[in-house]
C-alpha cells in the first residue's frame, strides 16, 4: 500500500514537471477556432472585441480594471479645455502591408470615426501628431477614441482590412472562415501563434478554441478540454413595452435570479440586479433585492391583469429556458406570461453583450440599445465618474421597463495542446485575446 | 257534412290511423334495437378503455422502473447521498430519459420533493412536488391518473412513481404517458364519438348533453347516460389516486342514424297515408257513386213530391237497404197519390154537397115566395076574379122580383166559374184603393148606415206592380164589402197600403182592416173555403174569389183576427 503511494506520488510530481515546461511559450503553430456566432464584415465595430483589437488596433485603450492606457497613442494633451487634443503616435508602428503609421495615414479612419458622434470635428495630420478639435468640446475623446469604431485601419483588396494588430488578414470568406496570419513586424512582439484559422457559425467542440455558448442542454465536452470564462460580459434582461410600472415592478419581484444563474446557466454568471455587472460598475449590490412574492402580488392587488406575452429570440435555447422560468415565477404571483419564440412581446428578452470595460461608454450603448433616455451628464470629473453611471443606471430601472436578470461571461472551451501567456489564463479577463495564445508544437 | 265526405273521412282516418299505428310501432322497434345496439357498442368501448387504461398503466410502470435503473438516475442518487449535492447539473436529464423511454411526463424529484429535472416543464426545477411527501408504498400503488401541471395548463396524466435510494433520503421519479385526444384516439370507437372531459378545463364540455352530464357526474360521482333527440352520451368519471374526480370520458352515439331511420320511417307512413288519403278520396267518390247515387235520386224524388209531383217515383237500383228504401218509397208516394186521389174525391163531392146545399138553399129562398106568388095567383082567379088583376100585378111584379134575384144568384155563380186569367199592366195599387173606396162613398154615407170611419194609410212611394186592375178591384171590393159587413154596429175601416223593403222580389202589402166581431180560428181556416160563409146572407164565394185573384197574381193572403177585436186581411203582390 505504501510502495503504491509512492508510485502515485512519483508520477504526479513527473506530471507536474511536464505542466511546468508546458507553460512556457512556444512560437508557431496554426490554432483552429470555432464560433458559434458569425459575421459578415470585417469593420471591427461589427468584430467581437477580442477579433477587432487583434487586427485592428486604437490609439487608445481601457484595460480590464477600466482604466485608459495607450495603444497607437504615445501620449495626448487636452487643450483648450477639451475642444482640441493633441496626440502624438506611436513610432515604429507598421500597418499589415509594410506602410508606416502616421498622422497622415491615420487621419482619414479617425475623422470617419468621429464624424459619427461629432459632425464638425476636424483632424489636422502633421509628422506622427494628430490634432483633433471640435467647437463642441471633446471632453472624452481618449475614451471614445479607444472604441472599436475608431480603430485604425485602411481598406485592404476586396472586404479586407489593414490595420496594425498582432496579426492580418490572410484569407476572408464572409459569414464562413476568416484566416489570420502572425504579422511578424508587430510593434508589441510577434505573437506566438503562427496562423489562427477561425470558422464561423460553426457548433463543434473539435477546434483548439471554441465558444460555448449558453444552452438549455448541457453540452458535452471532449475530454480534457479546458474551460475558460470571462468576467461576466452578457446582460439577459426583460424589457417591457407598454406595461404597468406596478405589473413590471411585481415581475421584477417574483423573479428568483439564483435558480437561473444556479441551474440554466450551470454556476457561471452571476444574478442582475443592475445593468451593469458589479465588476464594471462595483456599485450593482446595491440594487439587489431579493425575491418577494407577497410584495409582488400586494403591487398587482390592484391593477386589472391580462396575459402577457415574453417574446426570446427564436433560435436561443437558453433565452427560452430563461423565458419559461421567469413566466413560471411571474405565475406564482399571479402574473399570466407566455413565454413564445420572437420579438413581438410586450416583454422582450434580450441580451446584450459589453464591448469594453468602459462602464460610462458601456452604459450609454446598453441605453440606446434598450430605447430609453439618458439624461445623466458624465462630463464631470473622472473620479466623479462612477456616482454618474450611478445615477444614469438607476434612472434607467426606475423607468420600470428593464428588469435584469442575469450577468454571463464568455466561455470558450480550449484543448489542451492551447495555453495562454496571460496571468491567469483560466477565467476573470475580459476577452481571450489570440495574441496571448501558443499551443504545444 | 255530406254522406260523401262522411265516408271520406272515414276512410282515410281508418287508412292514416292504420298506418301511424303501424309506424309508431315500427319507429319503437327501430329505437329499441338503436339502443340496445349503442349501448352494446358503448359497454365494448368502456371496456376496451379500461383495457387499455390497465394496459398503458403496466407501460408506463416499465418504463419508469427502466428510467428509475437507468445509469443517470443513479448518477444523480449518488450524487444527492453526497454532502454538498448539486442537482443543477441534472436539470436536463428528464428529458433526455422521457425522449429515451418516450414518456410523455418525467419528474426527477430530491428527497426534500423538489423538483431536480422536469421533462414536461423544465422550468419547474427547484419546485415542490408535496404531493410526493405522502406516506405511500408506491411499488403497491401501481399506475394512477393524475392531474400534470404544465405551461400551457394542466394535462392528466397516468402516472407511475418509483423511487431510488439516494443516501439517507430518496430519489423519486414520476412519469408517464399523457391521457389526451391521441389516447382515445388509439381506441376502436366503432363510430362513436370519445371525449374526455377533464375537470380542471375551464370550458364546459362540448354539446349542453355532454355539458350537463358532466355537472351530474361531478355531483353525483358514478357512470349516467342521457339521450336527447340527436346524440346519446355515456359519461364515466375518472378518479384520480385520493378519489378526486379528474376527468369524465364521455362516450357520444350520434343519433342522426336513428333520426335519419325514424325519418325515413315517417316519410314512408306519410306518403302511405297520403296514398291512404288518395286511396280514400277515390274509394269515397266510388262509394259514392255506389251508395249515395240511389240516396241522392231518392232524395231528389222526395223534393219533386214536396214540390207537388206526386207521381214522381225513384229507381229501385238494388236490393239491400237503399234499394228497400226505394222502394218503401215509392210505395209511400203511391199510397199519397192515392189518398190524395181520394181526398180530392172526397173533397170533390163535399164540394157538390156544399154547392147543392147553396143552391138549395140560394134557390129555396127565391122559389118559395115564387110558389106562394103562383098559389095567390091561383086562389085569387078562383076566389076574387074582381081583384085577380091587381093580385096579378103585384104577383108578376113579385115574380119578376124573384126571378131577378135567381138570375143574380145564378150571375154570381157563374162569374165565378167564369174567373177570367188575369191580364198582367203596370197598376197603381193606391190609384185601384182610391177607385175602390169612392164607389163606397155614397153605401157608407147613405142615411141609415151605421157609421163607418175609414182610416186610408197609402204609401206615396208604392211602386207600380204587374196586375189585372179589374180583378185587383173586384178582390178589394170584396175585402171592403166583408169589412163593412162585419161592422153592422158600425166601426173604423182600415185601408193601407206599403212597399216591403228588403225583400227579393221587391213586394208590396195591402191590408184591410176592420173592428167587427172578428174571426175564430176555426173561421180564419176555412175562411178561403168557396161557398163557406159566416154570413147569415152570403154565397160563400167572395173570399174564394180575393184568394183566386191573389193567387193568379202569384202572391199570398193571411188574416190576423182576434175574436171581439176585428179582423185584418192582408195580400202581398209581387212588384
Amino acid at each position: 500500500m505504501r510502495l503504491r503511494a509512492w508510485a502515485w506520488l512519483a508520477l504526479s510530481s513527473f506530471v507536474a514537471d511536464l505542466s511546468w515546461c508546458a507553460t512556457r511559450p512556444h512560437y508557431g503553430g496554426a490554432l483552429a477556432v470555432d464560433l458559434s456566432t458569425t459575421f459578415n464584415t470585417l469593420d471591427p465595430a461589427e468584430l467581437p472585441p477580442n477579433l477587432a483589437s487583434s487586427i485592428a488596433e486604437t490609439l487608445t485603450a481601457i484595460d480590464a480594471r477600466g482604466e485608459l492606457e495607450p495603444r497607437l497613442a504615445e501620449s495626448w494633451q487636452r487643450e483648450a479645455d477639451g475642444r482640441r487634443w493633441r496626440i502624438s503616435l506611436r513610432t515604429r508602428v507598421l500597418f499589415h502591408d509594410g506602410q508606416p503609421l502616421n498622422a497622415t495615414n491615420t487621419a482619414p479612419a479617425l475623422l470617419a470615426a468621429l464624424k459619427k458622434t461629432h459632425p464638425d470635428v476636424v483632424v489636422t495630420a502633421g509628422g506622427q501628431t494628430l490634432v483633433i478639435q471640435s467647437d463642441q468640446g471633446l471632453p472624452n475623446l481618449p475614451v471614445e477614441l479607444a472604441a472599436p469604431a475608431a480603430a485604425i485601419i485602411r481598406t485592404g483588396e476586396g472586404s479586407s482590412i489593414i490595420g496594425t494588430g498582432p496579426f492580418r488578414v490572410a484569407g476572408w470568406e464572409p459569414g464562413r472562415k476568416l484566416t489570420l496570419a502572425a504579422f511578424e513586424d508587430y510593434w508589441g512582439g510577434r505573437p506566438y501563434l503562427d496562423s489562427v484559422a477561425i470558422n464561423l457559425g460553426s457548433s463543434g467542440a473539435r477546434a483548439d478554441v471554441f465558444d460555448i455558448p449558453f444552452a438549455s442542454a448541457r453540452r458535452i465536452l471532449p475530454e480534457n478540454t479546458r474551460v475558460w470564462s470571462s468576467s461576466p460580459r452578457e446582460l439577459i434582461v426583460l424589457v417591457a413595452n407598454g406595461v404597468e410600472p406596478a405589473v413590471v415592478q411585481a415581475l421584477a419581484l417574483s423573479i428568483d435570479r439564483v435558480p437561473i444563474v444556479n441551474v440554466l446557466a450551470q454556476h457561471r454568471g452571476e444574478p442582475a440586479f443592475g445593468l451593469l455587472p458589479e465588476w464594471l460598475s462595483g456599485y450593482e449590490f446595491l440594487f439587489e433585492t431579493p425575491p418577494d412574492l407577497a410584495r409582488a402580488k400586494q403591487l398587482i392587488s390592484g391593477v386589472k391583469l391580462s396575459p402577457l406575452t415574453l417574446s426570446y429570440p427564436p433560435t436561443d435555447s437558453f433565452a427560452r429556458a430563461v423565458a419559461e422560468r421567469v413566466a413560471l415565477n411571474a405565475r406564482d404571483a399571479g402574473i399570466t406570461v407566455q413565454a413564445v419564440p420572437g420579438s413581438n412581446g410586450k416583454l422582450r428578452l434580450v441580451r446584450w453583450l459589453l464591448n469594453s470595460p468602459d462602464a460610462a461608454r458601456e452604459l450609454d450603448r446598453l441605453a440606446v440599445f434598450l430605447g430609453v433616455s439618458l439624461r445623466v451628464n458624465y462630463n464631470g470629473p473622472p473620479k466623479l465618474q462612477s456616482m454618474f453611471t450611478f445615477e444614469g443606471e438607476r434612472a434607467i430601472l426606475d423607468s420600470n421597463r428593464i428588469i435584469p436578470l442575469v450577468h454571463l461571461p464568455l466561455v470558450y472551451g480550449l484543448a489542451p495542446r492551447v495555453h495562454s501567456a496571460e496571468k491567469s489564463p483560466s477565467t476573470g479577463a475580459f476577452s481571450l485575446r489570440l495574441e496571448n495564445l501558443w499551443v504545444d508544437p | 257534412m255530406s254522406f260523401r265526405t262522411k265516408i271520406f273521412v272515414s276512410i282515410t282516418a281508418t287508412v292514416v290511423l292504420a298506418v301511424w299505428i303501424v309506424a309508431a310501432v315500427v319507429s319503437a322497434f327501430v329505437t329499441t334495437s338503436f339502443e340496445q345496439r349503442d349501448a352494446q357498442r358503448t359497454a365494448t368501448l368502456v371496456a376496451q378503455f379500461h383495457r387499455e387504461f390497465d394496459r398503458r398503466g403496466a407501460d408506463v410502470s416499465r418504463r419508469i422502473e427502466a428510467v428509475a435503473n437507468s445509469d443517470t438516475v443513479q448518477r444523480i442518487a449518488v450524487n444527492l447521498a453526497g454532502s454538498h449535492p448539486d442537482t443543477g447539473q441534472y436539470y436536463d436529464a428528464a428529458q433526455a430519459l422521457a425522449s429515451d423511454q418516450s414518456l410523455n411526463f418525467l419528474d426527477l424529484v430530491a428527497p426534500d420533493e423538489r423538483i431536480i429535472s422536469s421533462a414536461e416543464w423544465p422550468a419547474r426545477f427547484g419546485y415542490q412536488e408535496s404531493w410526493l411527501a405522502e406516506s405511500v408504498d408506491w411499488q403497491a400503488q401501481g399506475t394512477f391518473l393524475k392531474r400534470v401541471e404544465l405551461a400551457d395548463g394542466p394535462a392528466l396524466g397516468l402516472i407511475t412513481v418509483r423511487t431510488v435510494k439516494a443516501g439517507d433520503g430518496v430519489l423519486f421519479v414520476a412519469g408517464g404517458f399523457s391521457l389526451d385526444q391521441a389516447f382515445l384516439d388509439s381506441l376502436p370507437a366503432a363510430g362513436l364519438h370519445v371525449e374526455l372531459y377533464r375537470n380542471f378545463d375551464p370550458q364546459p364540455a362540448s354539446g349542453k348533453l355532454a355539458a350537463a352530464l358532466v355537472e351530474d357526474v361531478r355531483r353525483q360521482a358514478r357512470e349516467l347516460t342521457r339521450t336527447d333527440a340527436s346524440a346519446s352520451v355515456t359519461a364515466i368519471p375518472l378518479l384520480g389516486r385520493d378519489h378526486q374526480l379528474l376527468a369524465v370520458l364521455l362516450v357520444e352515439s350520434s343519433r342522426s342514424e336513428l333520426a335519419n331511420l325514424k325519418r325515413y320511417i315517417q316519410g314512408t307512413a306519410t306518403a302511405v297515408g297520403a296514398a291512404g288519403v288518395l286511396l280514400g278520396l277515390i274509394l269515397s267518390f266510388w262509394t259514392a257513386s255506389l251508395v249515395t247515387q240511389p240516396v241522392r235520386e231518392l232524395a231528389s224524388s222526395v223534393r219533386k213530391v214536396a214540390s207537388g209531383d206526386w207521381d214522381t217515383r225513384a229507381s229501385i237500383r238494388s236490393k239491400d237497404e237503399i234499394g228497400q228504401l226505394a222502394r218503401d218509397f215509392n210505395q209511400m208516394t203511391q199510397q199519397l197519390t192515392e189518398q190524395r186521389d181520394r181526398m180530392i174525391q172526397a173533397e170533390r163531392v163535399a164540394a157538390w154537397r156544399e154547392l147543392a146545399r147553396r143552391l138549395a138553399h140560394e134557390l129555396k129562398n127565391p122559389l118559395f115566395p115564387l110558389q106562394i106568388t103562383v098559389e095567390n095567383l091561383q086562389r085569387a082567379r078562383q076566389a076574387a076574379p074582381d081583384q085577380f088583376d091587381e093580385v096579378f100585378r103585384e104577383s108578376t111584379a113579385t115574380l119578376l122580383a124573384e126571378l131577378n134575384n135567381l138570375k143574380q144568384i145564378i150571375g154570381r155563380f157563374s162569374d165565378f166559374a167564369k174567373m177570367p186569367a188575369p191580364h198582367l199592366e203596370p197598376v197603381s195599387l193606391n190609384q185601384i184603393v182610391a177607385d175602390v173606396m169612392k164607389l163606397f162613398e155614397a153605401q157608407i154615407h147613405a142615411p141609415g148606415h151605421p157609421r163607418i170611419n175609414i182610416q186610408l194609410q197609402t204609401d206615396q212611394d208604392l211602386p207600380p206592380i204587374p196586375g189585372d186592375p179589374e180583378q185587383i178591384r173586384r178582390a178589394l171590393s170584396n175585402l171592403v164589402l166583408n169589412a163593412l159587413d162585419a161592422m153592422p154596429q158600425g166601426g173604423t175601416l182600415g185601408i193601407r197600403t206599403s212597399s216591403l223593403n228588403g225583400q227579393q222580389p221587391a213586394k208590396v202589402a195591402l191590408e184591410v182592416s176592420d173592428t167587427g166581431q172578428g174571426l175564430t180560428p176555426e173561421e180564419c181556416e176555412r175562411l178561403f173555403t168557396p161557398y163557406y160563409t159566416t154570413k147569415q146572407h152570403g154565397t160563400g164565394l167572395g173570399l174564394a174569389i180575393v184568394q183566386s185573384v191573389v193567387s193568379d197574381h202569384k202572391g199570398t193572403i193571411t188574416v190576423e183576427s182576434q175574436a171581439g177585436k176585428g179582423a185584418t186581411f192582408r195580400i202581398e203582390l209581387n212588384a
